[in-house]
């Protein structure tokens, strides 16, 4: 089976997969601020808000498990698309997701991407370059000293870390634990 | 504790029985106050050094496991950040580590005596400092109130019984030393108590707002979570030995006052697409 036809569609089929890991790695920096879109349930009665404010004015109603996509987040509220077609805020915690959004299909992009080369049935994982991270490769590790070194030599000094959050500029506030 | 020590070391005479009271002379009682220390070592404080130490070389292991992602410009970034962070709680001065491991899972984990991790597929998922920011910050709240230390203990009460222990802490022997490091590691397969991972959340959302970031970058994450494929081999070890999303954004609305007092902090989205870029 090993015709030079069919070697090249190999090819050219592992060029296009390592193209679409490329991208789908860079894919969460190509946009800071990324519409979500992603299909959400409002787990309670709530109003729809015309801006992300308690006090704004109301733009709609929605029922207890409405179905909506939600589009962006703004401190604690997140602008949704209603399913009749109206769009406004809600309170970023009265809605949850419905574990499908980026993935419907099965693995996220990465994980899939990463994870290519499994065998047949069994999906047992082939070495790929990358060990990744499960609990069998915890269980089975032995140390890595040297690692531990550069952790070591990466670490930053209390000042420098307080010069850098000025540059944010993050600005430390008093907050007692709830 | 030293009531303690010594309040144990009558039980331990008494608890001897006939033997210990018609021996009384005989007995060694510095031997028994040594027990009784080792027994309070199981159960109560381990000193802030051999904390450090143990953690180092639990941290050793799983960077056996995952080393750290090549890419040293993300690796200060991330210390920075979490530098920063630690330096707003009641233990700004241990010697606080931040890595990101080379893996494509998503996870985070944190090592006694200041070592947090999170993994290259987490950090890809996140959309600003302010996520990383409250990550981290949930790290740093496992590492303050010793859950992953206490587990240890906990285990070791079995594993290692009395001067074993001891000896294991102060590095006097070597099999036993595995052994508590073994314990160590296996805290990452199976888990913390589910409500030390509450805990941990609370505290987070506290940690992040005293940096000054928008205190919405944890749930955010969560949310993050919740929409992904739960069946995602990417999130398998970290669903096993967590909450689920879903339960955690449940405890978050109880923070809803915390949250949005702090809401308005800056969530530092551009520094983070700047900073954090895991390919050059």
């Amino acid at each position: 089976m090993k015709t030079p036809a069919a070697t090249s569609l190999r090819t050219l089929a592992s060029r296009s997969l390592r193209a679409l890991a490329a991208l789908l790695v860079a894919a969460p920096f190509l946009a800071p601020a990324p519409c979500l879109a992603e299909a959400a349930t409002v787990i309670r009665a709530t109003e729809l808000k015309r801006a992300p404010a308690t006090d704004a004015e109301s733009a709609g109603q929605l029922a207890e498990n409405a179905k909506v996509d939600a589009l962006e987040r703004q401190g604690g509220w997140t602008r949704v698309r209603a399913p009749g077609g109206a769009e406004g805020w809600v309170r970023m915690l009265a809605l949850r997701f419905d574990g499908g959004g980026a993935a419907r299909q099965g693995d996220s992009g990465i994980a899939q991407a990463l994870n290519v080369a499994r065998t047949g049935t069994s999906g047992a994982q082939v070495t790929t370059g990358v060990r990744g991270l499960d609990a069998e490769q915890l269980a089975n590790a032995r140390a890595n000293p040297a690692e531990l070194k550069k952790l070591e030599r990466y670490a930053a000094s209390k000042d420098a870390a307080a010069a850098f959050a000025e540059r944010g500029p993050l600005r430390a506030q008093q907050v007692s634990y709830p | 504790m030293l009531l303690r020590v010594a309040l144990f070391a009558g039980l331990c005479v008494a608890a001897s029985g006939a033997q210990a009271q018609f021996n009384l002379r005989n007995l060694d009682i510095n031997k028994v106050l040594d027990t009784a220390k080792n027994v309070v070592k199981a159960t109560g404080e381990i000193g802030e050094q051999e904390e450090i130490e143990l953690g180092r070389d639990v941290a050793a292991q799983l960077l056996g496991a995952a080393p750290l992602m090549a890419n040293e410009g993300v690796q200060r970034y991330v210390n920075y950040v979490g530098r920063w962070l630690a330096s707003q709680t009641e233990r700004p001065d241990l010697p606080w580590r931040f890595g990101v491991l080379e893996a494509p899972q998503l996870n985070a984990f944190a090592t006694p005596g200041g070592n947090v991790f999170i993994t290259r597929g987490l950090l890809e998922r996140m959309k600003s400092e302010a996520e990383l920011a409250g990550v981290l910050a949930h790290e740093i709240a496992h590492v303050l109130r010793k859950h992953h230390l206490k587990a240890i203990q906990k285990g070791a009460q079995t594993a290692l019984a009395g001067e074993a222990l001891t000896q294991a802490l102060a590095r006097r022997d070597g099999a036993n030393r595995e052994k508590l490091i073994a314990l160590g590691s296996e805290v990452f397969t199976r888990g913390l108590d589910k409500s030390d991972e509450l805990e941990a959340d609370r505290l987070g959302v506290a940690i992040a707002a005293r940096g000054g970031y928008d205190a919405y970058g944890l749930p955010s994450v969560l949310q993050t979570l919740q929409a992904m494929n739960p069946q995602d081999s990417g999130l398998a070890l970290m669903f096993k030995t967590h909450p689920a999303p879903a339960e955690r954004l449940d405890a978050m609305e109880k923070l809803q006052s915390l949250l949005d007092a702090y809401a308005a902090q800056p969530q530092l989205a551009e520094r983070f697409a700047a900073s954090a870029r895991t390919r050059r």
